[in-house]
């Protein structure tokens, strides 16, 4: 039902050390927010979307796709930095209205243009995490950080909810549907609310009798889950390594020398 | 159908009729990236507390009730399925709904705190809403000052003894409405090319009223309709996860 999850399971890097893949990510995700730099995102744009898409072997036409999923957020921030209604026309475009003019600036549209494409790098490093890896393996990592214990079960259980539920609403409201139970506005407020509802019984039920079960198999408070480790490979690591000296220093000279 | 329920419905097609069109919309998560670093850094900060606290009162629930564990793992997902299913719109196109609302009402704001950022998380990495540099300041907006805010009407409307579902409605809308304005706090303190923050805040409001007042309305209106039925099919669970607020 999630995409997402979908692909990174079928992703080609899905094999390769999940500390790897984090690093790899987090590190390109800060150099990108920290430069704001219209060179370090194009580059990390393009350097994420190969790995994405040609390396792990994600269809072209689903990464397009959820490139454009952030679109709506994206156009409605832009038009709010870019347009102004002022008393003076500013010197990129001004349309009059009335007395005041609806206008923009040079400087704000290339401050919206820097952000749009940050943005998108930003979302692109997102994407290769995501997409390569399995959302135990990033567990797997946080807790290796020390991410506390708690947190961490508390992680593991409700992914796996996650999809139970999932499936219980979709078979919710297919059985709506076939009762035409979306027939026009006011019946499908009313479906969504009972889904709502049936859905926590459902939920508040299955939690107990997986405590039960749970309990049943002797559960002491850490939920003990064998995992695959792949050991780290020199050869990526530098590659890493490289990669990032590379950005970094991009990123010193747009900063320091331009 | 009960009569309140039908009354309900009517005013909400009422609603629905004069907005006319709902946008395709989800909820307002600052996207990835969108943030420069010293405020994603400083959003996160300003959360920890309350996530400290939210994680101690969790932790001390869960050493009384060890039970409880699993309970709070499924309000979790059932958070995260409800803020992922596409809710009716008049034209059909697709919008969400945050649920911290309903999340605060039901299992109380410190608990939400906890299990907003976790749901949060997820949304970023499994459905690209939001992302992992703007969690701090996402999880500042939908899952503290939201929920606070729903969980503060709903109290005090219960103190004065209006009308639960009435107060239901507005704890959940005025909390929706709450989020979408400290988001715009957010955005417009990180991006004021050529106006004061003030000014940059007033066009950030505007820009997303069309999308974000008639989802708050919708929201307020589902979450009564979640909680009515809950009311009248479980009581014995709803006084189970009622069990997850009082032992804090």
């Amino acid at each position: 039902m999630i995409t997402i999850d979908k692909l990174c399971y079928t992703s080609k890097l899905r094999y390769e050390n999940a500390g790897e893949k984090f690093a790899f990510a987090m590190i390109t995700l800060l150099f990108c927010v920290m430069s704001r730099s219209i060179v370090v995102a194009c580059i990390v744009l393009a350097v994420t979307g190969i790995l994405t898409v040609y390396k792990g072997g994600i269809p072209f036409s689903r990464y397009l796709h959820f490139m454009t999923v952030p679109l709506a957020f994206l156009i409605l921030s832009t038009i709010a930095i870019v347009l102004n209604v002022k008393h003076e026309p500013l010197d990129l475009f001004a349309i009059p209205i009335g007395s005041l003019y609806l206008t923009g600036s040079l400087d704000a549209l290339l401050y919206a243009l820097q952000l749009i494409l940050t943005a998108l790098s930003a979302v692109s490093c997102l994407y290769f995490l995501s997409m390569t890896t399995p959302m135990p393996d990033i567990l797997n990592v946080l807790g290796k950080l020390h991410c506390p214990k708690l947190m961490i079960e508390l992680m593991l259980l409700i992914y796996r909810f996650i999809f139970v539920l999932l499936d219980t609403a979709y078979y919710i409201s297919t059985s709506q549907n076939s009762r035409l139970g979306n027939r026009d506005y006011r019946t499908s407020l009313k479906s969504f609310g009972s889904l709502g509802s049936v859905l926590m019984i459902r939920a508040v039920k299955r939690s107990n009798a997986l405590y039960s079960a749970m309990e049943a198999r002797c559960y002491d408070g850490t939920i003990h889950v064998l995992n695959e480790t792949y050991p780290p490979k020199k050869k990526v690591i530098v590659w890493i390594v490289l990669f990032e000296i590379f950005l970094f220093s991009i990123m010193i000279w747009r900063r320091f020398f331009t | 159908m009960s009569k309140k329920q039908k009354k309900i419905i009517v005013l909400a097609s009422m609603f629905a009729l004069t907005f006319g069109i709902v946008p395709n919309v989800s909820a307002m998560h600052i996207m990835e990236g969108y943030l420069p670093g010293g405020f994603c850094i400083a959003w996160g900060v300003i959360c920890v507390p309350f996530l400290i606290a939210g994680f101690m009162s969790i932790k001390k629930t869960l050493n009384e009730h060890r039970n409880l564990i699993t309970l709070l793992a499924m309000s979790g997902a059932f958070v995260f399925v409800i803020s992922s299913l596409k809710i009716p719109s008049v034209t059909g196109s697709c919008s969400h709904m945050t649920g911290t609302g309903l999340g605060a009402i039901l299992f109380g704001p410190s608990a939400v705190s906890i299990l907003g950022i976790i749901v949060l998380l997820f949304q970023a990495i499994l459905l690209a809403h939001g992302g992992l540099t703007t969690l701090g300041a996402n999880t500042f907006s939908m899952a503290i000052a939201g929920p606070f805010v729903s969980y503060g009407i709903f109290f005090v409307c219960k103190k004065c003894r209006v009308n639960k579902h009435i107060s239901i409605f507005l704890a959940a809308t005025l909390g929706d409405l709450f989020t979408y304005c400290v988001t715009a706090v957010q955005m417009a303190l990180a991006h004021h090319a050529d106006t004061t923050i003030m000014g940059a805040m007033g066009k950030f409001l505007l820009v997303f009223a069309p999308t974000q007042l008639p989802l708050a309305i919708i929201e307020g209106i589902i979450t009564v309709l979640i909680i009515m039925g809950l009311e009248t099919y479980a009581k014995p669970e709803l006084r189970t996860i009622g069990f997850l607020k009082e032992a804090k």
